[in-house]
């Protein structure tokens, strides 16, 4: 339930900061368009944009607060800069993450199967020794 | 193997890591001898470590790469979701209704983020509206921009889908600037459409085309391999 609150809350936050920069898009694209051939009647709604534009920009900076604790890793930005889509960097993570814990998986069990092969030599070679080793091992409360 | 050794054998002073520098941390390996100093009625010193440098192991860690840590942090939906499909390269995939052009790196047209995060704006100001006099200064010659401004309009090649979206909302939005007395730049920016649909269309042919040229490749890889742009001669 704490879970879905917050998951609503951030989403609505984001959506409201996503609104208003589309808006904020929209307007300035219309503002190029205006400009890119522009005539005198298109005066007043050139200023009427000049103003959504300031106005945009005010309202985008009060939604700031709500997101000033939302963290971004710094390498999706040299995703973005490249122009590839973001997902691809959790992409990247998902994998990565796999790969490095099958190989510390694949270690581990390495690391157990010399452990036994090390053992069954040791027993091989030094018996007493080894009983006295196991002895005292399984002393030891686990 | 000489397992028992004598006490002084056993000293730091003595150890095999002895030339190691002092300044650096290590673990402690005092307590390496295993002894039991057992007080109450039997006072006795029990050697129990005939074994040099045993150590008691340490604690086994609860969780290790030998768990499958995606499902334990529950990201298996996350993993599929990401990792089972096959996700778009372009930006443009994940942001499709964001204007121009930006599959473009954006070193080119130094809109970086990275250069926002090295360099960033002066914030912190005030932002206010402008008055009269500074919207005068946004007084504006009649005409079109130069050649090398237009670019900045340019749309990326959308699919069918969204042309036919697009041809709507070009008849809705001419028709919302001519109640704002704007009839002349409402026809140029019909005309301009036009322009753009043109080039657009023109870059669908040449994708097919190479899509043709791939699967030919594909299915016939004995064929000659791409001589024309998708004409076949027939003899």
């Amino acid at each position: 339930m704490w879970g879905t609150v917050t998951w609503d809350k951030m989403s609505d936050r984001f959506e409201a900061l996503e609104q208003q920069l589309e808006h904020f898009i929209e307007n300035t694209r219309q503002l190029g368009i205006t400009v890119s051939d522009f005539q005198p009647q298109g005066q007043n709604v050139l200023n009427q944009k000049l103003h959504t534009m300031v106005t945009g920009m005010q309202e985008i900076d009060k939604l700031k607060n709500q997101v000033q604790d939302v963290q971004v890793p710094l390498e999706v930005f040299d995703y973005i800069d490249q122009g590839k889509n973001p997902q691809l960097y959790t992409k990247d993570c998902m994998e990565k993450a796999l790969m490095r814990n099958e190989a510390v998986k694949g270690k581990i069990d390495a690391y157990k199967k010399f452990k036994g092969l090390l053992m069954l030599e040791l027993y091989k070679v030094f018996p007493n020794e080894m009983n006295k080793y196991r002895a005292m091992r399984d002393e030891r409360p686990s | 193997m000489d397992l028992y050794r004598r006490s002084d054998q056993t000293s730091p002073k003595s150890s095999p890591r002895g030339s190691r520098s002092p300044a650096i941390p290590r673990q402690d390996s005092t307590g390496t001898l295993k002894t039991t100093i057992a007080l109450g009625k039997n006072p006795a010193i029990i050697q129990k470590g005939p074994f040099y440098l045993m150590k008691e192991p340490p604690d086994e860690a609860k969780l290790t790469g030998n768990t499958n840590l995606l499902s334990y942090h529950g990201l298996e939906h996350s993993y599929n979701k990401f990792c089972g499909k096959k996700i778009k390269e372009e930006l443009n995939a994940f942001l499709p209704n964001l204007p121009g052009n930006i599959d473009a790196p954006g070193i080119q047209d130094n809109s970086s983020l990275r250069s926002l995060i090295e360099k960033p704006p002066i914030t912190g100001k005030e932002l206010i509206p402008l008055s009269g006099s500074a919207l005068a200064g946004f007084r504006l010659h009649p005409g079109p921009l130069p050649e090398q401004y237009r670019l900045m309009h340019q749309m990326p090649p959308k699919k069918h889908k969204h042309k036919k979206k697009r041809k709507e909302e070009t008849k809705e939005g001419p028709l919302q600037e001519n109640q704002d007395n704007a009839s002349e730049a409402s026809v140029e920016q019909k005309t301009k459409h036009k322009k753009q649909k043109r080039s657009d269309e023109e870059r669908e042919k040449r994708k097919k085309k190479k899509e043709k040229k791939k699967k030919k490749q594909k299915h016939s890889p004995e064929h000659p391999g791409p001589s024309t742009e998708g004409s076949s001669k027939i003899t």
